[in-house]
């Protein structure tokens, strides 16, 4: 069979939980700050609360709302012709993190230098040659581009440098709305882009209770053009959320719900995450603790109640707080990335990141997809069968007359070989003599020699000259634009914004 | 498909008994003689040792297409150089075993793989193979070295009997000597008067042609 499912909540544990978060949402209701939203949420049977942007959803609207939810969606590459397909019951692995600064070998003294472009695009190229992570998003932050167009920079070198799909933030209606241009291009029409989604949006609402505005407009673009949104708090036990595990898991499923649901409000049969990035507090230091043990019950508890509401989960693994490459990198990232595999979070992000994803290591990256294998080997367990258990061929090498007999040059070896014993590339399983022959290098030069092979050999795909041209432009009329534009469009000022495309306006609130 | 790809093709797969027959229809067919097909065949296990080498395949895929290949040799292309009366070319003979009172294989099985790749008539006594029936394999078919494995610190002191039983017999410079396996080492090696001390399958290859005076 395969491994079970670890569960840290009973039935009624989940339903006391969920219930919770259903009475936060009817009762204290969650904080939009974006009044049209309210209006909206309004028109739709919630309550609005006198002067406060508390906005409260009564059980019934929240369960016929929850009731839209997609089960299953595709994402694609950007031409199409990679896809995979996100659901309830299948682990995909990806990317995802806020990392300011990735690991250089080549420095002399920290070894972490400021991420700029060209780390963005190494770690897309990289992301696209891997085996089990199959979604770059843009967490490689590149520093040397505007931070108003680095979504357009981003979007662009993702079309030139993979197969696979991206990821971005939620990061209001105007950025959102230039990414959905701009991926419409790219894939050749807005009709495309909708039939068949190639963005994930991390729309994540600020603990406890709110729903911040840049967030919502973001939301609101993705959830119009069906991209799935990944609606993922970080709530922090003791700090930004109660202490109790059970008390921030009330209040982080009422977010995250309220995120949910206001997806479906914007656009029914919006593809969204049951998301969580929520973890621990440091009680030393008050920074958040994503490689601690309480962080993985937590996600376990999210992949058991994103289950009960039949939403495909996304939660992290390979994550840790440390900041170099030692034991304590190795352990949390294995111990985060397997226990969410095994509580069956469908789509587990932030392969490649440490420093509590602050930093970047391509290293890590080809090392946490050689452990995506190994945790996907682990899932599928144990196959019981008569040829599996292979009494004749047991018979058959044990009584052979020739002394030494084994069952290495075996058919049946190597019939079942790849499928039982996961064969892993960078992990060193020789004698030390093999090992000192080949350099005595440790799991991050192997890495190393992987990643520079895998550069080395990259050939970039290539756009048409007609989309090229179209999309320089737009990058360059994206570049143009100050900063105002961006506080009219997201309601900070008022104003109207007038995009390729699409005109905004916006009453100042 | 050439005669090179189809016979690439079943020793892969490890279709002995297809290898066999096909052989026996070159031959019949005077498509090839067995001198020809040894050659092609030494060529394709080469081709597989690189491949192991470098990672691409692992040590069934190695192990498994070399008994399929020494099979075929034993019945059907050495029968047919003989008939022919011709000598069949080699690189050299060695005779290859587990010593006494250890019965690990893994590790002679895939030296014996490699020589087998690298053009060498390989005698795979097996394991816990005793000094006399080493001595008595390789005056039988005239080998050129006589390899010893073992795995435990335990067994070491039967490959010293080895050389001290060839010694005994007036044989010892009819051979070369070579140890090998965990325990082991190169001083080890010098202190039993062994001729030759290998860490790994590969380094064993360079070892037996520097041996034999073959350039590479």
């Amino acid at each position: 069979m395969k491994l079970k499912k670890l569960e840290v909540l009973s039935k009624e544990e989940i339903e006391s939980i969920t219930s919770s978060a259903l009475g936060i949402l009817e009762t204290i209701g969650i904080k939009i700050d974006d009044e049209k939203t309210r209006k909206i949420c309004e028109e739709k049977g919630a309550n609005l609360d006198g002067k406060s942007s508390f906005v409260k959803f009564p059980e019934n609207i929240i369960k016929d709302l929850l009731k839209l939810v997609p089960e299953s969606f595709k994402l694609h590459g950007p031409d199409g012709s990679f896809n995979f397909e996100v659901n309830t019951k299948t682990t995909q692995f990806a990317t995802i993190g806020t990392p300011v600064r990735i690991y250089d070998p080549k420095l002399e003294k920290n070894k972490l230098k400021k991420s700029v472009l060209a780390d963005t695009i190494q770690q897309i190229r990289v992301v696209d040659s891997l085996e089990n992570v199959n979604c770059s998003h843009i967490d490689v932050w590149p520093s040397d581009v505007k931070f108003t167009a680095v979504h357009a920079h981003c979007l662009y070198q993702w079309a030139k440098n993979t197969k696979k799909p991206y990821g971005l933030g939620c990061l209001g209606r105007l950025a959102s709305q230039d990414m959905m241009n701009i991926t419409s291009l790219i894939v050749g029409s807005e009709e495309d882009l909708i039939k068949r989604p190639r963005l994930v949006g991390f729309m994540n609402p600020t603990s406890p209770l709110q729903l911040p505005k840049l967030m919502t407009n973001g939301l609101e673009v993705f959830a119009k053009y069906k991209q799935p949104t990944i609606v993922a708090p970080e709530a922090l036990a003791g700090t930004t959320a109660p202490v109790t595990l059970a008390g921030l898991l009330a209040q982080t499923c009422a977010e995250i719900i309220g995120g949910i649901i206001l997806a479906q409000v914007y656009s029914p049969i919006s593809p969204v995450f049951f998301g969580t990035v929520s973890c621990a507090t440091d009680m030393r230091s008050g920074n958040s603790a994503l490689g601690a043990i309480e962080s993985s019950l937590i996600t376990i508890a999210i992949a058991q109640i994103a289950r009960y509401y039949n939403i495909p989960s996304r939660g992290p693994g390979g994550v840790t707080e440390s900041k170099i490459f030692d034991v304590q990198n190795g352990f949390e990232r294995f111990s985060t990335m397997s226990l969410a595999a095994q509580a069956g979070i469908n789509y587990i992000t932030c392969a490649g990141t440490y420093e509590s994803s602050l930093a970047e290591a391509l290293e890590l990256l080809v090392i946490d997809d050689e452990l995506a294998g190994l945790v996907k080997r682990a899932m599928e367990g144990i196959n019981v069968n008569e040829d599996t258990i292979a009494i004749e061929l047991i018979k058959k090498v044990a009584t052979s007359e020739q002394k030494g007999t084994n069952f290495l040059a075996e058919s049946h070896t190597r019939k079942y070989m790849h499928k039982e014993l996961y064969i892993p590339k960078l992990i060193d399983r020789g004698r030390r003599s093999t090992w000192k022959k080949k350099g005595s290098k440790d799991i991050i030069e192997r890495a190393r020699a992987k990643v520079d092979q895998v550069l080395a050999d990259y050939q970039p795909y290539e756009l048409t000259k007609d989309v090229d041209t179209q999309l320089l432009a737009l990058i360059k009329e994206i570049e143009a634009r100050p900063i105002e534009l961006y506080m009219n469009a997201e309601g900070i000022s008022g104003g109207s914004v007038n995009i390729t495309g699409t005109e905004i306006t916006i009453e100042k609130s | 498909m050439s005669i090179k790809d189809k016979i690439k093709e079943l020793i892969v797969e490890w279709e002995t008994e297809r290898l066999k027959e096909y052989c026996r229809s070159i031959l019949k067919n005077n498509e090839a003689t067995a001198s020809n097909l040894l050659k092609i065949i030494g060529d394709i296990m080469k081709f597989v040792g690189n491949q192991f080498e470098e990672e691409e395949i692992f040590l069934p895929e190695l192990i498994g297409s070399a008994e399929t290949v020494k099979v075929v040799i034993d019945d059907v292309l050495d029968p047919a150089i003989r008939a022919a009366g011709e000598e069949k070319e080699t690189m050299g003979k060695v005779v290859l075993g587990t010593v006494e009172s250890d019965v690990h294989s893994i590790g002679k099985d895939l030296v014996g793989s490699f020589l087998f790749s690298n053009g060498f008539e390989v005698y795979n006594l097996g394991v816990e193979v005793t000094a006399n029936q080493f001595i008595s394999k390789a005056e039988e078919i005239g080998a050129d070295i006589i390899g010893l494995s073992s795995l435990l610190t335990m067994s070491m002191d039967f490959q010293k009997q080895v050389v001290d039983e060839l010694k005994k017999r007036g044989l010892r410079d009819k051979y070369k000597v070579i140890v090998g396996g965990s325990p082991t080492s190169e001083d080890w090696a010098a202190q039993i008067g062994a001729d030759g001390w290998a860490d790994d399958a590969i380094e064993t290859i360079t070892l037996v042609k520097k041996l034999l005076d073959i350039s590479e």
